[in-house]
């Protein structure tokens, strides 16, 4: 019997004890009446009593209510903490990078599928500290597949303007191998002749960086300037083959390598920039054969680049030469010189959904066979912002016979995560 | 003579600019605020669609701030920093524009 139904019950028994109380009743039996009120007495109190619990309960109920709206309140701060633990914890990693799959028909030759993909991780603390590295993963010719370390570097930002990097880093020289090279980001399916491995452009560096900017009103510098170990000579039948700058963790010729790029944008659309280094060298492999203690030489860089945005449009031209000097008692005693360019036009239509493309490169090298001039084409759809549709033509006159003289088409695909 | 210039010489001009760079470092990098900003100076905002629109654009296209989490943007504009020589102010108000519009 809960509280309510007693009490109902009490009220109804107490006019029933009040009416034998009476008067008329007390007058006929007084025994009686004595015994009724006690009893009237006593459910008076017991009344009372059950008064006091009710109010009880109902505090309580009241008291529980709060308690849920308490624990309520707990998991929505839970909720929120959870939420801006991601935005205000100490460090915090993003995985990125970029992927392509391409499908290459080359004139008189066979035609492949070719896939590739780089990996990029991203590790910073309390944007003070930051570790970046990426993979580049690619499929050989033989099935085999090959992992190589693009860069890896620890940035350490020294103030608003200045970041010292260390590590392994994308060479400053240029802009096509820093900044343009991801297959997300390049217009065309190739890079231009000469911006790739063993070319007239250096690829990557290890050593240290000092990287910033000088705001200047509207106007701005931009500037890198490096040490570093520098490049290794590769030698053939007692000439140089090519000038590997691919970043070694090592300097066979004791003598780093000291350059950079400085950059001028009057405009945020337009930037000039030029670059260089300059140090030594010397060979360390000949006809695949490693070479110990040959003599050292002069190496130089030298590069300009310039890029500028109107509207849809997209203009951006870059030279690069790279230099050895001959030394009398080396293996392979002349030097060279390799040398390239390309000017680049991109236009954008139909809503920024497709883009034309037209590229012209000459590279130059101290082997006929490296030799290339090259016309190429492209038509590229924009499936999401950073992920592409391209076909590209490549028409390319080198030594005859050569396949830097083999036109080739390209279908690619490419996905910057 | 020479090898002793060309070893000391880059060493001395990174010296130079590291040394200078440190006198500059007036305030910590890119500051201690950055990492909450969805309440911040309007400003910011408006300058950061500015930067946003001025230098990711000078490389590629321009991804959709949705295709981020706020975490997520805050490395990936710190190696924008580097890549694209952005002052910390810039690459803060990248970050507000960026956060705030996902």
């Amino acid at each position: 019997m809960n509280t309510t139904t007693r009490r109902g019950m009490i009220a109804w028994w107490l006019p029933g004890l009040a009416f034998l109380a009476s008067p008329s009743l007390a007058q006929m039996h007084p025994e009686r009446i004595a015994e009724l009120e006690e009893q009237v007495s006593a459910l008076t109190e017991q009344l009372g009593e059950l008064s006091v619990e009710l109010d009880e309960a109902k505090e309580a109920e009241g008291l529980g209510g709060l308690r849920k709206d308490v624990e309520a309140n707990k998991v929505a701060i839970q909720a929120t903490q959870s939420a801006t633990t991601f935005t205000d914890a100490t460090s915090v990693t993003h995985l990125s990078g970029y992927a392509s799959a391409d499908y290459v028909s080359v004139e008189n030759g066979p035609s492949a599928f070719v896939a590739n993909f780089n990996p990029m991780f991203h590790f910073l603390y309390e944007n003070k500290i930051l570790w970046e590295a990426e993979l580049e993963v690619v499929v050989e010719e033989n099935g085999e597949t090959e992992i190589g370390l693009e860069y890896t570097t620890v940035d350490w930002f020294l103030n608003d303007n200045l970041t010292l990097i260390a590590g392994k880093f994308l060479s400053p020289i240029g802009n096509f191998r820093q900044n343009l090279h991801p297959s997300w980001i390049n217009k065309l399916p190739s890079a231009p002749p000469g911006f790739g491995h063993d070319g007239a452009a250096p690829i990557s560096e290890v050593g240290v960086q000092l990287r910033g900017v000088a705001p200047m009103g509207n106007s701005r510098l931009n500037y890198a300037f490096f040490l570093g170990n520098g490049p290794k000579i590769e030698g053939e039948d007692g000439e140089i083959h090519a000038i590997e700058a691919e970043g070694f963790a090592s300097d066979p010729d004791d003598e780093k390598v000291f350059g950079g790029r400085v950059a001028f944008l009057p405009i945020p659309s337009l930037e000039l920039a030029v670059s260089g280094a300059t140090g030594d060298a010397a060979v360390v492999e000949d006809d695949g054969i490693d070479v110990e203690g040959d003599p050292k030489r002069g190496y130089q860089v030298l590069g300009f680049d310039a890029s500028y945005q109107w509207n849809n449009l997209d203009l951006r031209g870059e030279y690069v030469k790279q230099e050895v000097d001959p030394n009398p008692l080396s293996i392979a005693p002349e030097g060279g010189v390799w040398e390239t360019w390309y000017a680049q036009a991109a236009y954008k239509f139909a809503d920024g959904k497709w883009e034309g493309v037209a590229r012209y490169t000459d590279f130059q090298s101290p082997h006929a066979d490296d030799t290339q001039e090259q016309l190429a084409l492209g038509i590229n759809y924009l499936i999401t912002p950073s992920a592409f549709l391209k076909f590209g033509y490549e028409s390319n006159k080198g030594e005859p016979g050569e396949i830097t003289d083999a036109d080739r088409w390209i279908l690619q695909i490419a996905y910057g995560y | 003579m020479r090898t002793k210039f060309f070893t000391l010489a880059p060493v001395a001009v990174i010296s130079a600019v590291l040394g200078l760079g440190l006198l500059a470092a007036q305030s910590p990098a890119i500051a201690d605020d950055v990492t909450t900003t969805k309440q911040s100076d309007p400003m910011q905002f408006v300058n950061g669609s500015k930067t946003w629109a001025n230098t990711c654009a000078r490389c590629h296209n321009m991804r959709d701030p949705k295709s981020l989490r706020d975490d997520q943007w805050r490395a990936a504009i710190a190696h924008m920093r580097v890549r694209a020589h952005l002052t910390a102010k810039e690459a803060r108000d990248v970050l507000v524009f960026l956060q705030q519009s996902n």
